[in-house]
C-alpha cells in the first residue's frame, strides 16, 4: 500500500519559490491502477519523481509498506528504485547500445540476481510475455518500433517484481491503436503480478478506465 | 553483461570518435615511452661516463697542454710528490717530442700542407729542406728561408697500453714502459712510407731504435707516430726525470676533490690539475640537458594524454546524461554507473596504450639519435689539442687527450628499452586512465535521476 501524507514540493527558480506540490495527499492499495491527470506543469512528473524516489520532497511523507521512503539514506533510495520501484517512460529510455533483451538484463543485474542465465532466462520470459519474438529480442531500440520499444520498456520496468509501476504517459508518443494495446498490456501484467500502477497521462479515455483518477492542478491532488 | 563488458562497449559506441580518441593517446603515450626510454639511456651514458671519470685527474706541466704551449716540463721530484700523494693510487706519466729530418732517418707519412706551414710561420727557419720563401710570414719579411718539413711525433710512457690499446697492435708486441731499452711502437703509416716491419730498425737522435710493434688506429696523424718507453725518451732527448703530461688515479670519488687540493698547494703554478669529473661535467653538461628535455616531454605528454581522456569522457559524460539518469532511475548505484564509464575510460586509455607502446617502441631509438646528435652539433668543440704540427717549438700531439676520448664516449648513447621503463610507461598510462576519468566520474556522481523525468 502506498500512502502519501502532506507532500510538498518546492524549489527556488529565478522568479522566486515554486510550489510545485501542495499538501498533496492520497493512498493507493496493492494491486490497484491509479492514473493522475493534469496540464503541463501541474506537477505530475515532480509527484512521480518523489513517489520513484528520484527527489526529495520539500515537507510530508511518502509511505510505502509503511516506511518513509522520503527518510532513505542515498543508497536505500537506490536500493528501493531496483526492487521495490518499477518506470516505464513516454520516451521509452532504452540503453540505445545494448539489445532489448540486455536492455531488461541490466534492470535484474541491478535488483541483485547474480546469474547471466538466470537473468537471461527471466528476460527472455517478459519480453516473450510482452509480444517480442526472440529475433526482436536481439534487436537494439533504434531498430524496434515505437511500440515495441514500449513493450521492452514495460518488461524492464516488471523485471523485478516491483511492489509499484510508475508510469510517464506510457502511451503519449504512440498512435491511439498502439497506445490501447500497451495499456492493455501495462494493465492485465500487472492484474497478473497484483503490481500497484501510477500512471500520468492526459488521455482521459485511459484515465477512465483505471481503478481511480486524480487531477493534479497548481500542485495540488484531487480525487475525481 | 557485467559493468566491465558494458563499459568496454560503450568505449566503441562510437568507432570513430574512439578511433580518434586512441589515436591521440597512441600518440602521447608512444612519445611517453621515447621520452623515457630517450632518458633512461642518457642518464644510463651520464652513469657510466661518472663513474669511469670521477676519480681520474689530469696533471700538465703550466703553460703546456697536450704537445703545445711553452714553458718547463715537470720534473723527477714533481713526478715523485704527485706519486707520494695521499690518495694517488696510480700514476702514468707521459713525456713528448718531435723528430726533426736531421733527428731521424724516417720520412713522415703525410705532407706538410697549407695547415702545417701556417702552424711554423713563426718559425726562423728549418734545418732541412731546400730554401723557399714563405707567404703569410708575420713580419712581413720575404727574405729567403729553408722551408720546414713535416716532423714525427714521439711519445715516451710508462704506460703504452694507455695510449695504443694492444688490439689496435697490427704486428709484434707491446713494449714495456718501465724500461729504458731502444725499442719503440710505430705507427702503420710511418712504417709503411718507411718500409719497416717489426724487428727492423730505424735512426733518432743519434741512436739504433728497434721496432717491436707496429699499431694502426684510425687517426692518421697517430698512425704517423712512435712511441717509446718514458726513460727512453728522457735519455735520448737528455731530458731525465722530464714528463709533460701525467694522468693520475684517486683512490675515490669521494677524496678527488681533496686530492686536488693537496697537488695544487704542493706543486704550486707549476702545474695545472685538473679533476676529469669536471671535464666531464661539461662534457655530460648537453646531456644532462637531453634528459631534462625527455622529462619535461614526459610530462607533458603525460598531461596532454591525461586530458585527452578527461575531455573525451566530460563529453561522453555530457551527451549521455539522460542515460545516467534512466540507469540510476532503474536501480543502477552511482558505483556501478562511475564504474561503466570508467571502464569506458580505461578501454580507450588501454588500446592507445598498446598502440602507443608500440609506437613508442619503433621510434624511441631514432628519436634518442636524432635528440644527442643535436646535442653534440651544438657542443662545444675541443680546442686545438691533438691536431698536427711541426714547428720546432711546437712539439707534435701525439696522445688522444681524455677529453676527446671522454667526448667520443659522451657522444656515444645506445637507447636501451629496459623492463623498468615499459613498467614505468604502463604506470603513466594507468595513471592517465585514472586521472582522466576521475573528474568524470565526480560528475556522473552529480547526475540527479529526477532530470531523466524533467526532459520527459
Amino acid at each position: 500500500m502506498l500512502t502519501v501524507k502532506n507532500l510538498t514540493k518546492s524549489y527556488e527558480a529565478a522568479h522566486g519559490t515554486v510550489h510545485a506540490l501542495s499538501n498533496v495527499n492520497f493512498s493507493v492499495q496493492t494491486g490497484q491502477f491509479a492514473s493522475i491527470i493534469g496540464k503541463s506543469g501541474s506537477g505530475k512528473s515532480t509527484l512521480l519523481s518523489l513517489l520513484g524516489a528520484l527527489d526529495t520532497p520539500t515537507e510530508g511523507e511518502i509511505l510505502v509498506d509503511d516506511a518513509d521512503i522520503a527518510k532513505l539514506s542515498g543508497a536505500k533510495q537506490t536500493t528501493y528504485r531496483a526492487h521495490k520501484i518499477g518506470f516505464v517512460f513516454q520516451q521509452y529510455n532504452l540503453i540505445p547500445n545494448l539489445s532489448a533483451i540486455e536492455n531488461v538484463m541490466l534492470a535484474l543485474e541491478f535488483g541483485g540476481m547474480k546469474s547471466g542465465s538466470k537473468r537471461h532466462k527471466r528476460a527472455q520470459e517478459l519480453l516473450l510475455g510482452v509480444g517480442l519474438s526472440d529475433d526482436e529480442q536481439l534487436r537494439k531500440p533504434a531498430r524496434l518500433s515505437g511500440g515495441q520499444q514500449q513493450r521492452v520498456s514495460i518488461a524492464r520496468a516488471l523485471a523485478n517484481r516491483p511492489a509499484i509501476i510508475l508510469a510517464d504517459e506510457p502511451t503519449g508518443n504512440l498512435d491511439s491503436e498502439t497506445g490501447k494495446k500497451i495499456f492493455k498490456l501495462l494493465h492485465d501484467l500487472t492484474r497478473k503480478e497484483n503490481t500497484t500502477i501510477i500512471a500520468v497521462t492526459h488521455d482521459l479515455d485511459i484515465a477512465g478506465k483505471t481503478d481511480r483518477t486524480f487531477l493534479l492542478k497548481d500542485g495540488t491532488l484531487t480525487l475525481q | 553483461m557485467n559493468v566491465i563488458t558494458r563499459g568496454m562497449r560503450g568505449a566503441l559506441r562510437s568507432p570513430v570518435r574512439s578511433g580518434a580518441i586512441i589515436a591521440m593517446l597512441a600518440i602521447s603515450i608512444g612519445l611517453i615511452l621515447a621520452m623515457l626510454v630517450a632518458r633512461a639511456s642518457v642518464n644510463a651514458k651520464i652513469s657510466e661516463v661518472k663513474a669511469t671519470t670521477a676519480t681520474a685527474l689530469t696533471i700538465n706541466p703550466a703553460g703546456i697542454q697536450g704537445g703545445m704551449g711553452g714553458g718547463d716540463p715537470l720534473t723527477a721530484d714533481q713526478v715523485k710528490t704527485i706519486r707520494n700523494t695521499a690518495h694517488i693510487s696510480s700514476v702514468s706519466a707521459i713525456l713528448t717530442d718531435q723528430l726533426g729530418t736531421t733527428d731521424t732517418n724516417l720520412t713522415p707519412s703525410f705532407e706538410l700542407g697549407s695547415f702545417g706551414k701556417r702552424m711554423m710561420r713563426f718559425d726562423s727557419g728549418s734545418s732541412t729542406g731546400p730554401s723557399t720563401n714563405i707567404s703569410g710570414n708575420a713580419d712581413g719579411n720575404t727574405e729567403a728561408k729553408t722551408p720546414p718539413a713535416p716532423r714525427t711525433s714521439v711519445t715516451g710512457t710508462t704506460n703504452p697500453s694507455s695510449i695504443t690499446p694492444s688490439d689496435k697492435l697490427t704486428s709484434g708486441a707491446m713494449i714495456d714502459g718501465n724500461s729504458s731499452d731502444k725499442v719503440a711502437l710505430i705507427g702503420k703509416s710511418l712504417a709503411d712510407k718507411n718500409s719497416l716491419s717489426v724487428g727492423s730498425t730505424f735512426t733518432a737522435y743519434g741512436q739504433t731504435i728497434t721496432v717491436k710493434g707496429i699499431f694502426s688506429v684510425d687517426n692518421a696523424f697517430e698512425n704517423n707516430g712512435i712511441i717509446v718507453p718514458l726513460a727512453t725518451l728522457q735519455t735520448l732527448t737528455a731530458q731525465p726525470g722530464a714528463v709533460t703530461n701525467i694522468a693520475a688515479t684517486v683512490d675515490s670519488s669521494d677524496n678527488v676533490s681533496s686530492t686536488v687540493a693537496s697537488l695544487k698547494k704542493s706543486l704550486g703554478d707549476k702545474a695545472d690539475v685538473t679533476s676529469q669529473e669536471e671535464e666531464a661535467a661539461s662534457s655530460l653538461a648537453p646531456l644532462e640537458s637531453i634528459a631534462g628535455l625527455a622529462l619535461a616531454g614526459v610530462i607533458g605528454a603525460s598531461i596532454a594524454g591525461a586530458t585527452i581522456v578527461l575531455l573525451a569522457m566530460i563529453m561522453v559524460v555530457r551527451e549521455r546524461r539522460r542515460e545516467i539518469g534512466v540507469i540510476k532511475a532503474i536501480g543502477g548505484s552511482n558505483a556501478k554507473v562511475i564504474s561503466q564509464f570508467m571502464t569506458e575510460g580505461m578501454t580507450l586509455t588501454v588500446i592507445g596504450g598498446i598502440i602507443g607502446i608500440v609506437l613508442g617502441i619503433a621510434v624511441s631509438g631514432p628519436m634518442t639519435q636524432s635528440l644527442v646528435s643535436s646535442s653534440k652539433d651544438g657542443a662545444p668543440t675541443n680546442g686545438q689539442q691533438g691536431g698536427p704540427t711541426s714547428g720546432s717549438n711546437k712539439p707534435a700531439v701525439f696522445l688522444r687527450s681524455a677529453r676527446t676520448q671522454l667526448t667520443t664516449n659522451v657522444n656515444n648513447v645506445t637507447s636501451t628499452l629496459t623492463p623498468q621503463t615499459v613498467v614505468i610507461s604502463i604506470g603513466i598510462v594507468a595513471l592517465i586512465a585514472i586521472i582522466g576519468s576521475a573528474v568524470p566520474a565526480w560528475a556522473i556522481a552529480r547526475v540527479r535521476p529526477a532530470e531523466v523525468l524533467r526532459t520527459e
